[in-house]
């Protein structure tokens, strides 16, 4: 396209854009504060229909997110295991979540990137809807140690967040569920689409050739369970860390013996940004998760059938190198700068 | 100015087109009436009487002669369906934040006269027989996500957040064949997953649908307004119990037992015509 025809082009977008009338303007930041449906991506399975995103429901959600006012003696707020720049998994320094009066938690806060997607959280899958997930964090005793009717006293008390809750949801007082849904509307919108990968997969961006390999290493070693374009089956494993358990994972959601020692399958999505790794935060690099894979993987009774034959996977050094270059490419700059979700408004 | 001409005419037109609509419907329907649900709490053939918390009265004994008293009873009943030959009912299920749009689910508390008494308005007129009931909170009220009034946590709704769902049947009382005397008999969890491996069982969905027959033609009209009373026998729930053994249910395997008991624990005592 020649310079001239491209002015001409930005002079007509320019003289309609001047044009467009002030709420067609607001129309348009309303749409950089609706959820987006990656094409590629599964359907979302958040009931958006009864929730659905809006910039003042977002902005709030942010603060509330931000805010330690959830937290029984306003220490601890859920951004502060949750951070944008670890795709909002908790900081390196904190490999089990630390909660009031220093309360260590008993397992690693995962990323709440790509939530939108899923149909069950948690590492054990304990809870069903996304909008359920902050009670946990809310009323645990070793995360933030409230009653949940304490925190909806104080927002009630607080002009602000009344004001706030007035404007996103036309509410006169503040109730858990429309509180609940300020922050799954914050949470659904941490979609992360956009990593080197994605950009692959639609055609848009190319991998280096050992990114390319490790993306079919990747595929068939580690593949069975860190499926489709997620990398996870969301089913729950136990992927071989000790010969006697201690955490019984998902079985204190099942009650059932065969689940000791299971945890979900987590996504892949941003993994070189959110170390260290596994439920108890174990691993610090990837390089030593592969190794487990390869040589450290225990036998107990409910080790996967997966990892049993052999004991683990079989991989050259090259191999694991190439599969962390591609893990690489999970990587999504976008969202960890996405001025969205910067908590500063 | 003119945009707004046009909203405007396209309002009216919209009213008017909506107004046919209400009247259309407003036609085909029969005459309405109104139908009261009671719920009387029993053990056995004496009235439930909450006791304070601490007390050492023991007023009733279970199956197994274990002397207990009772401080807290509630329940949700939801998916209210009356049927007859010729017209059936069923109330207007739906989950929401606003409180004011929660229908179709009730919290009936013991301690909470009010919440005994359901009413059902606009039930078409004619000869109704029978009457079905979920007790609990099933799949579709849970998985709609947060909701008020009476489904809201803050409010006094009991929630598991750990294995997210609603305590359908709550049973807490003091007993003197315990040291701590306390007993919480915590009824949830509503989804069956059978491994298909032939494992045992993972989760167990002890929300319960009851019929009951009412035994007579219960009429309703707009000027007839029948009273349905249900008797829940606490007893009838705690069946065998054996507080020493099962003193605190809390999850949805061990809480099983008790939900089996549910079916049997409803009957209509009498309608009011």
């Amino acid at each position: 396209m020649c310079i001239s025809n491209l002015k001409k082009q930005l002079s007509y977008w320019g003289l309609l854009l001047f044009i467009l009338s002030c709420s067609e303007r607001d129309v348009e930041v309303e749409e950089a504060y609706s959820f987006q449906q990656p094409v590629h991506f599964p359907a979302a399975t958040y009931t958006l229909d009864n929730n659905p995103v809006s910039k003042k429901g977002f902005l709030l959600g942010k603060k509330l997110f931000n805010d330690p006012i959830l937290s029984r003696d306003g220490s601890v707020s859920c951004s502060s295991c949750h951070l944008q720049a670890t795709a909002f998994a908790d900081s390196r320094q904190h490999p089990l979540s630390i909660g009031v009066d220093n309360r260590k938690g008993v397992r690693n806060a995962p990323s709440l990137a790509n939530l939108a997607f899923i149909k069950e959280f948690f590492w054990d899958g304990g809870v069903t809807h996304l909008d359920f997930t902050p009670l946990n964090a809310i009323e645990a005793s070793f995360e933030m140690d409230e009653k949940v009717e304490n925190v909806i006293g104080r927002l009630n008390a607080n002009e602000e967040y009344q004001q706030l809750f007035r404007k996103a949801f036309g509410i006169e007082e503040v109730t858990t569920p429309y509180m609940l849904h300020a922050l799954s509307q914050f949470m659904v919108m941490m979609v992360s689409d956009n990593s080197r990968y994605d950009q692959y997969l639609l055609g848009t961006g190319e991998l280096t050739p050992d990114e390319l390999h490790g993306l079919e290493l990747f595929e068939s070693k580690c593949g069975a369970c860190h499926s489709g374009v997620l990398q996870s089956d969301f089913s729950y494993r136990n992927n071989g860390l000790d010969e006697n358990p201690i955490d019984s994972g998902r079985t204190r959601i099942t009650e059932n013996r065969s689940d000791w020692g299971k945890f979900r399958v987590p996504s892949l999505r941003n993994i070189a940004l959110t170390a260290p790794y596994m439920h108890d935060a174990r691993f610090e690099t990837l390089d030593e998760v592969l190794i487990h894979y390869r040589e450290g993987i225990q036998y107990s009774e409910t080790l996967d059938p997966l990892l049993e034959k052999s004991l683990g996977i079989t991989m050259t050094d090259e191999e694991q190198e190439q599969i962390i270059q591609f893990l690489k490419t999970l990587t999504d700059r976008e969202l960890i700068s996405d001025s969205r979700f910067f908590t500063t408004q | 100015m003119k945009l707004f001409k046009q909203y405007i005419l396209l309002i009216s037109a919209l009213a008017l087109f909506v107004a046919c609509e209400d009247g259309n419907e407003e036609t085909e329907l029969k005459s309405r009436g109104s139908v009261a649900i009671e719920f009387d709490n029993m053990v056995g053939t004496s009235q439930v009487n909450l006791s304070d918390e601490g007390s050492s009265d023991y007023s009733y004994t279970t199956s197994g002669s274990q002397p207990f008293n009772l401080t807290r009873v509630q329940y949700y009943i939801s998916n209210i369906i009356l049927t007859g030959p010729e017209v059936s009912y069923e109330d207007e299920l739906n989950v929401s934040a606003n409180a004011d749009e929660v229908t179709g689910y009730y919290f009936i508390q013991e301690s909470d006269n009010a919440t005994k008494l359901i009413s059902l308005n606009r039930v078409p007129e004619g000869v109704y027989t029978q009457i079905t009931f979920t007790l609990g909170i099933d799949e579709s009220g849970v998985q709609e996500g947060a909701a008020g009034g009476i489904l809201d946590p803050a409010n006094g709704a009991p929630f598991w957040n750990w294995n997210a769902g609603y305590i359908g049947m709550t049973i807490e009382g003091r007993t003197s064949v315990l040291e701590e005397n306390a007993f919480a008999i915590h009824v949830g969890g509503w989804k069956d997953v059978v491994p298909e491996d032939g494992s045992a069982q993972k989760f167990y969905n002890n929300v319960k649908t009851i019929t009951l027959n009412l035994d007579v033609d219960m009429k309703v009209s707009e000027t007839l307004e029948p009273e349905v009373h249900i008797v829940t026998d606490i007893q009838k729930i705690l069946g065998e119990v054996d507080f020493t053994v099962t003193p605190q249910v809390h999850s949805p395997a061990v809480g099983r037992t008790f939900a089996e008991n549910l079916t049997g624990a409803f009957v209509v005592g009498h309608v009011h015509q």
